[in-house]
């Protein structure tokens, strides 16, 4: 063993001269270990805003809002001298095989798109954040049920699901719809709900609440959900995407909205027509607003879990 | 002495498993069955068509009884039950054939499909992922990144639609539909060319949501403190990597593939109905449709048995490759699939997916 393989790097070893202490950062062959200069970051404040998604999503909002403001034609009405036209000074976007005017169409249909949107995922935080609490406070045997249950949910085959309530139902319209889109989309975040609550159903806040005669609905209010909601948040949104490609998927599919009821999906349900006569616009313009309302949703969500890694990288 | 208690508790470990798995599927059959006897919609007119119109009630009721439609609910399922024990599903009131068979000749299909498509994910998202932290921060990363966001936020359907009028319609290089030309089901090539469209349209679906999954977390991986002392020691990037960083994300990410298993199933459903390719979703979709409640029920339980044994393989593994994984950490990767589940794709996910639906 010789002494040097217990010499730290950069230290000096105290019986050498002085003066070579004083050059120590210029010597050659060793390098300083402390005098590194750590970059200082810019505070970066509007860097992750999604500034472009916001933008997108309110205009698209607002369009299909103020629809009546917008649209050129009756998007309902079928134009019969005017079927599969191309876009034009005219019909903006084209008409579709059955002589719609599919600008006028996109607006509102987008109304209803993105109101299934809204509503289903109502419904279906309501049911996840009831049952997941009731499942996260509940005794463990029936705690283990009722997961259960969640996961066999799970695995039927939603669509399936969707068909079958939708045929007791009746026929599709919008509200039953987003019911049973609701009501299919809402096991993953109760599995959520039911994790934040077990964590927090023995702070000392829950039990004394509990004492003082608290229900399960005024504890699950007042004092379980400002502590979950953020963790729920991302999928809340998210579950807002999900169920709009669940409408248009299901519409397209012929299983959903019927053709007279304008939605994104019930346009896009023609597109089988399109692909013969070869009418891209049927099929394209459709899709890009849904690719954008979804896109800008997901940046949205994205930015309110703000899972941003501050740690520097050791590679 | 100490061999056999271990083999004991072995025993007890996958006997607890088996018997978690058979309740699981027991109670989905109920569930199933019920749902699908209590929906509306007439069995008869999908057996006999139109002619049930004309039929005289005695007519009808003589029909019902030979299909066993008469009985209360527990009864059929009951009988339902005993006959599938024995290998007898019913038959299908649409094609008129044993469930059995109609099934037999689409399942290959959706496997090639959909085991072809999930091994290609699975690779690509790893090494899409391992690249995306080796470089991580830069341009390439950032693309990719960006990319795989808009990817999946584009439906499977509207993604095979802009296809098929791209390579099919337009360009005329591709075909659009079923698995093979007529009288080419034997020639592999015609029939891997088919895959070309719909093989992409699952891929590209899926890949990008767990190529970030990896990303994700071997970038987490990368501040950890081990790293931090391998590359004291001297380690160099590759070796921290793939020896390191690699290793300790494999186990969740095997485990999160196992569960989203159904995903991708469900994803290869929506595709084989855009492409009219004759699989497992073609038939759930039609006979969904047709009330072909018999086929249907079997589609159904099919696709549930596979997402339950995809769960409990997936506990297993997890708890195989690392100890400290037990029951209350469980709830932490099924909190992951859930992201998967309902964060992403959903696209197909979830929602839409004909089957084996995930999230939704």
């Amino acid at each position: 063993m010789m002494e040097d393989k217990f010499q730290i790097v950069g230290i000096q070893n105290p019986n050498e001269d002085a003066p070579n202490q004083v050059d120590i950062g210029r010597q050659e062959g060793v390098r300083p270990i402390f005098p590194r200069v750590v970059p200082i970051q810019k505070p970066r404040r509007h860097r992750d805003k999604p500034i472009l998604a916001i933008v997108l999503l309110l205009t698209i909002v607002t369009g299909c809002l103020a629809c009546e403001m917008i649209m050129t034609k009756d998007p309902a009405y079928m134009d019969l001298k005017n079927y599969n036209l191309p876009p034009n000074g005219e019909f903006l976007f084209g008409t579709d095989s059955m002589g719609r005017d599919v600008f006028s169409m996109i607006w509102y249909g987008g109304r209803v798109s993105l109101f299934i949107g809204v509503l289903s995922t109502l419904a279906s935080t309501a049911i996840a954040v009831v049952f997941g609490a009731a499942s996260g406070i509940a005794p463990g045997w029936l705690d283990e049920l009722l997961m259960r249950l969640t996961e066999i949910l799970l695995s039927v085959p939603s669509l399936l699901l969707v068909v079958l309530i939708q045929a007791i139902l009746g026929e599709a319209n919008v509200f039953s719809i987003s019911l049973v889109i609701g009501v299919t989309s809402w096991t993953s975040i109760a599995k959520v709900v039911r994790t934040e609550v077990r964590g927090l159903r023995e702070s000392e806040y829950v039990i004394a609440s509990k004492c003082m005669g608290g229900g399960f609905f005024h504890i699950l209010w007042h004092h379980l959900a400002p502590n979950f909601v953020s963790s729920i948040m991302f999928m809340v949104v998210m579950n807002v995407r999900g169920a709009i490609v669940a409408e248009s998927t299901l519409s397209f599919m012929g299983i959903g909205l019927p053709l007279h009821v304008i939605s994104w999906g019930s346009m896009l349900s023609l597109s089988e027509k399109a692909l013969l006569t070869n009418s891209w616009w049927m099929i394209l313009i459709p899709g890009i607003f849904l690719v954008v309302t979804l896109l800008s949703i997901t940046s949205l969500g994205n930015f309110l879990q703000k899972s941003i890694n501050a740690k520097q990288s050791n590679l | 002495m100490k061999i056999q208690s271990r083999i004991r508790s072995r025993c007890h470990y996958y006997g607890r498993k088996v018997l978690l798995f058979l309740s699981s599927v027991f109670l989905l059959s109920i569930v199933v069955f019920y749902v699908s006897r209590l929906a509306p919609g007439d069995p008869l007119v999908s057996y006999y068509g139109d002619r049930v119109e004309k039929m005289s009630s005695e007519e009808r009721g003589r029909a019902e009884e030979r299909l066993g439609l008469s009985a209360p609910i527990f009864v059929q399922y009951v009988r339902w039950l005993d006959n599938a024990f024995h290998g007898d599903f019913g038959i299908s009131y649409k094609y008129k054939m044993d469930v059995v068979e109609v099934i037999r000749g689409r399942l290959g299909n959706t496997l090639i499909l959909g085991g072809i498509g999930f091994f290609l994910i699975f690779v690509f998202s790893l090494l899409l992922g391992v690249l995306c932290a080796w470089h991580e921060g830069r341009w390439i990363d950032r693309v990719i990144c960006r990319v795989g966001t808009i990817m999946s936020c584009i439906p499977e359907f509207w993604l095979s639609l802009v296809l098929i009028l791209l390579f099919a319609v337009e360009l005329r290089v591709l075909p659009s539909s079923g698995a093979y030309s007529i009288g080419g089901d034997k020639d592999l090539v015609d029939r891997a060319w088919h895959l070309v469209l719909p093989m992409t349209v699952v891929v590209a679906g899926h890949l990008w949501y767990y190529a970030y999954m990896v990303r994700n977390k071997m970038v987490e991986e990368a501040r950890r403190d081990y790293v931090l002392l391998a590359k004291a020691k001297g380690l160099s990037k590759r070796a921290m990597i793939f020896r390191h960083c690699l290793r300790n994300v494999l186990p969740s990410f095997l485990s999160i593939m196992a569960i989203s298993v159904p995903h991708v199933l469900g994803g290869t459903y929506i595709v084989e109905t855009v492409f009219s390719y004759p699989g497992i979703g073609t038939l759930s979709y039609e006979s969904a449709r047709y009330k072909d409640y018999n086929l249907l029920m079997l589609l159904c339980l099919l696709s549930g048995i596979l997402v339950i044994l995809c769960n409990i393989v997936a506990q297993v593994v997890n708890e195989r490759i690392d100890p400290r994984m037990k029951a209350e950490v469980v709830w932490e990767t099924s909190r992951d699939a859930a992201r998967v589940n309902g964060g992403s794709e959903s696209a197909g996910e979830n929602e839409d997916a004909e089957e084996g639906g995930g999230e939704v």
